[in-house]
């Protein structure tokens, strides 16, 4: 059984792993002679114009400013929600789950004439921008309901102790969010790491795509000549900081997950 | 804290959010009521409702709007019953459960085009190792992304593939909340496993079944990445989605304002769809948890 | 939860912290190498977008440019093999604003869009009306709009008839020819299929109807009144006739499914007697050594008895981008590019029709590229899909339409009326007035 679901779940990467250490010639027939496995599918991925690894940094650098940002504009934004009562935190409250759920692909066309009319284009610092607004919702939901869980006496113990907002915030209440922040914070990376509809129309400049573009781009074309191999290299380079993320990090995604889920 | 500083706290985030959610749906609004194309120097000029007039003509989009909906529903329906599946199992004490989590999330962690490619190769005919299967099998290779009766139900295939650990997560998540000692007592009255589930798990995951449903129609009914890499629409426009449709008549067409059109038809069309399961569902999860408070 | 600072909270999760490490690592050295990079070359660098099949071929005639030290390096990009997909990459980027290329290898068929959409820039002042008379008349056409040239072309690629030599003696006159020697060879056994052809619902079954309306005396397009013209008697007589091919049999049900290389195989594997498509078919052919290999003739598109035939324009051309720093320098890699000396090039290697006409007097090149007499020819009275920006739209709307038919879903005035009214919804909801405007 675990075997089974283990193999559902891995077995096309398993299967993108092969192809990517095969020849190009093994893939289409079984080679009559010669070793037919071979690095050169990652050679020519990784020396390619620009190289691989630059995607990775390009998606790298959106991912960790966008978190940032995100953290930034959220933790106050959720405390506010946690202390808000009456109508406006309903409302709020509303609004946000909508955006959560809302099909981000149909922003694009918006997004896409503010990019121009602002000179926001190829610009991977500003594509953390809409990246940001979109990952909120869901990092205000699920730190909102980690300050939920939070004992109220702690704050007005330091209230009562002549602390202000900012010092409260920074000396007590952060301190003992870290795990949710923490678990946040990867789900917003993974969210702007993946998002492909807004980078499609924000980034044209090949040396400035993220990842999830530049591979689009390697498949945007006719089925007969694609290198097989070369992309299979690429998607398995693509999925190794993803594999390390989750593996190392599995318990906060669930956790985190699992919070916004009973709260949210 | 007093009422309007943490109405303040909320400010800078709630305006970022009016920018990129609230803008678009206004702009689209207003646009869907102008051409903006091509034929006017891409400045939008008053056209008289002759988009929506289109629109309701439009056999492109209808058929768009049954095949997104199909998908939609087809895809959801499965990734529910895997996820379920998944989560049991998922939270049953094995041994090597947190590496066993953490392996079956992987899919829904990468991005949907690294693994779109890698479904293309798969499903290539001839060379995928699916076709070569089904040859050594003694079968004849089958155009899996060429044949527009069925490509529809391979790209499904691929989006489950993808989203179902997603599902699972929730359902876990839910799964948690359960008392053990219940299900102890249940047993102990002599419950089957199948009774136990029926009788005890899936009402109390009612909530979470019905968040998964909610959130994963959402998203699928706005399906775009995964059809554009995949199969960018065909065969014949067989796998063309709603939003694909809306993408096309914007970046292909330069049609802004029928864009625009067509992408608020979606979220209308999404309204729609989320609000009519949303009342379902509430009336259902009443019924069922009728005497527990709300 | 317990009270503990964030530091020691993160350290419990040295998962996340040694990530970020990682992370700031790849970051770090891929700013460190960008400037490592930014080594600038000495000539001006000049950036074409082709499809790939296109970028390959003058892969060699480029090489020996950028050898020639002309102070102008030749960059090609090689785009997406598919002609929508290069499309849709050269737009994304145009509309942002800034392209990441100088020069575009323009379909005939996207040019009124993008010149409505102010992309390009006229071309006239380098060159002028007495150059592009050196040229075979089809090959002129699709270049200019209004009062400028917006395009000089690379190929002169059309729509053409192909004919099995060992069935019959000529080929056909018209389409009445067509299906009476196809229902002749059919019914001796001789052949499965009559014609092949591509009638899935893609731009391919446009271009079909573009010379079928030409064959039955319709048009498609009125440019005077900027209107679709698709309800004519004459339309729905070339609807009729492609409806008629599947109905009796000439063509199999299967063509509303086929694409250029689905209706190419068949005929290849010797399955029919006619086949319509672009000149590279007949090297495919030659090339493949199947078994009709040798023994197929070309033609030009015919017409109905009495009405003059002629197939779909199809050919490419170099645009030079609004915005490129150095206009003076991609001209000349314009001028170079569409030369004869290329050209020549690509019609031995690729079997793409030359644009100039004293290529086509050429002896030599006559030998080497078989079907130039018959190219020539078919430039004499090439058909061009509508010239309006609009032409995307209302190609997709009539493919469906015709499709639809073909797989039996209305009958040809149904089809016909139906693609007509949606046309003008289209047309009216794009200019946003009940004329639109002809474009330029």
């Amino acid at each position: 059984m675990r075997l089974l679901v283990l193999l559902w779940s891995l077995g096309p990467l398993l299967w993108q792993l092969r192809t990517s250490l095969l020849r190009p010639e093994a893939l289409v027939a079984p080679l009559l002679d010669g070793n037919p496995w071979t690095l050169a599918n990652y050679q020519l991925v990784l020396s390619g114009d620009p190289p691989f690894w630059r995607y990775l940094a390009n998606s790298t650098l959106v991912g960790l400013v966008t978190t940032v940002l995100t953290l930034l504009l959220a933790v106050p934004c959720a405390y506010g929600l946690h202390k808000e009562r009456g109508p406006v935190r309903w409302g709020v409250g509303l609004a946000l789950v909508a955006a959560a759920m809302f099909p981000t692909v149909l922003l694009f066309l918006a997004l896409l004439e503010i990019a121009r009319s602002f000179g926001l284009a190829n610009n991977l610092l500003s594509l953390s921008l809409p990246y940001t607004a979109l990952s909120l919702p869901l990092a205000v939901l699920l730190l909102r309901a980690a300050f939920a869980d939070l004992p109220p006496e702690l704050e007005d113990a330091a209230r009562l102790e002549g602390l202000n907002l900012g010092q409260r915030l920074k000396h007590v209440l952060l301190p003992l969010l870290g795990p949710a922040l923490a678990s946040t914070a990867i789900l917003v990376f993974l969210a702007s790491w993946n998002e492909y509809a807004i980078a499609l129309t924000w980034i044209s400049r090949n040396d400035l795509l993220t990842l999830p573009i530049a591979i689009a781009r390697i498949g945007g074309g006719s089925v007969f000549t694609i290198p097989y191999g070369a992309f299979a290299a690429a998607t398995v380079l693509g999925s190794l900081p993803l594999l390390l993320l989750v593996l190392l990090a599995q318990r906060s995604i669930v956790s985190g997950l699992t919070r916004g889920a009973v709260k949210g | 804290m007093n009422k309007r500083g943490t109405t303040l706290l909320m400010l800078p985030a709630l305006l970022l959010l009016a920018a990129v959610f609230l803008y678009p749906l206004l702009r689209y609004a207003w646009l869907s009521l102008h051409a903006s194309s091509v034929l006017t120097g891409l400045v939008p000029v008053p056209n008289g409702g002759a988009n929506w007039g289109r629109l309701l003509d439009d056999a492109r989009f209808w058929t768009d709007a049954v095949q997104t909906l199909r998908f939609a529903l087809v895809s959801v329906a499965l990734e529910l019953v895997g996820g379920l599946a998944l989560a049991l199992l998922l939270h049953r004490p094995l041994r090597g459960r947190g590496p066993l989590r953490a392996l079956t999330l992987l899919p829904w962690a990468l991005p949907t085009t690294v693994m779109a490619l890698g479904w293309r190769w798969i499903l290539n005919d001839p060379h995928g190792p699916l076709n070569a299967a089904i040859r050594s099998l003694g079968g004849s290779s089958y155009g899996f992304l060429s044949t527009p009766a069925t490509t529809w139900f391979f790209v499904v295939l691929a989006d489950v593939w993808k989203t179902m650990p997603f599902v699972a997560l929730l359902l876990l998540a839910g799964l948690q909340t359960i008392p053990l000692d219940l299900e102890e007592a249940l047993r102990l009255e002599g419950a089957s496993r199948l009774q136990i589930l029926r009788r005890l798990t899936l009402p109390l995951l009612v909530p979470y079944l019905s968040l998964a449903l909610l959130f994963r129609l959402a998203q699928a009914l706005g399906v775009f990445d995964l059809i554009q890499v995949l199969t960018g629409g065909g065969p014949a426009g067989s796998t063309e989605s709603l939003a694909l449709y809306a993408y096309l008549n914007a970046m292909r067409f330069l049609d802004f304002g029928y864009a625009s059109t067509v992408m608020l038809a979606t979220f209308l069309l999404l309204l729609v769809l989320l609000g009519g399961g949303w009342l379902l569902l509430r009336r259902a999860g009443l019924e069922r948890t009728s005497g527990r408070p709300a | 939860m317990a009270a503990r600072p964030l530091l020691s909270s993160l350290r419990r999760q040295p998962a996340v912290l040694g990530l970020l490490a990682v992370l700031l690592l790849v970051l770090l050295s891929a700013t460190g190498l960008r400037a490592v990079q930014a080594v600038a070359a000495e000539p001006v660098p000049i950036r074409v977008l082709m499809p790939a099949p296109l970028a390959d071929a003058v892969a060699g005639p480029v090489a020996r440019f950028n050898a020639s030290n002309s102070g102008v390096a030749v960059e090609v990009i090689r785009g997406p093999l598919d002609t929508e997909t290069i499309s849709d990459l050269a737009i994304s980027s145009l509309l942002l604003g800034e392209a990441p290329f100088d020069l575009l290898l323009v379909d005939v068929s996207w040019l009124p869009k993008y010149v409505a959409a102010g992309w390009f820039v006229p071309l006239e002042r380098w060159f002028g009306p007495e150059l592009l008379a050196a040229m075979e008349p089809g090959a002129r056409l699709g270049n200019g709009l209004g009062e400028h040239l917006w395009r000089m072309p690379l190929t002169g690629d059309t729509g053409l008839l192909y004919w099995r030599t060992d069935l019959m003696p000529r080929p056909p006159r018209d389409t009445e020819e067509l299906v009476a020697i196809s229902r002749d060879l059919q019914r001796r056994g001789r052949v499965r299929w009559g014609y092949l052809w591509q009638g899935r619902q893609y731009e391919g079954l446009s271009c079909v109807m573009v010379e079928m309306l030409q064959a039955f005396g319709a048009r498609w397009w009125n440019g005077s009144t900027a209107r679709t013209e698709l309800d004519s008697p004459e339309a729905v007589a070339a609807a009729s006739w492609l409806d008629a091919l599947l109905r009796d049999g000439v063509s199999p049900r299967a063509v509303a499914n086929y694409a250029e290389n689905d209706a190419l195989q068949s005929f290849a594997a010797g399955e029919a007697a006619f086949l319509r498509n672009w000149p590279y078919a007949w090297r495919e052919i030659e090339k493949g050594g199947g078994p009709v290999a040798g023994k197929v003739g070309v033609t030009p598109m015919v017409g109905a008895p009495g009405e003059q035939g002629g197939g779909t324009l199809g050919t490419w051309g170099l645009s030079l981008i609004k915005g490129s720093p150095h206009p003076e320098e991609a001209v000349a890699v314009i001028r170079w590019l569409t030369g004869p000396v290329v050209q020549r090039q690509l019609a031995i290697e690729q079997g793409y029709a030359p644009t100039w006409s004293q290529l086509y007097d050429d002896p030599d090149l006559q030998r080497r590229a078989p079907l130039l007499a018959v190219q020539r020819q078919a430039l004499q009275h090439p058909q061009l899909r509508p010239p309006t920006p609009a032409y995307a739209q209302l190609s997709d709307l009539l493919a469906r339409q015709v499709n639809g038919m073909l797989t039996g879903q209305a009958g040809p005035d149904q089809t016909m009326a139906t693609a007509q009214r949606q046309s003008q919804q289209v047309l009216r909801s794009l200019a946003g007035s009940p004329t639109p405007a002809a474009p330029g």
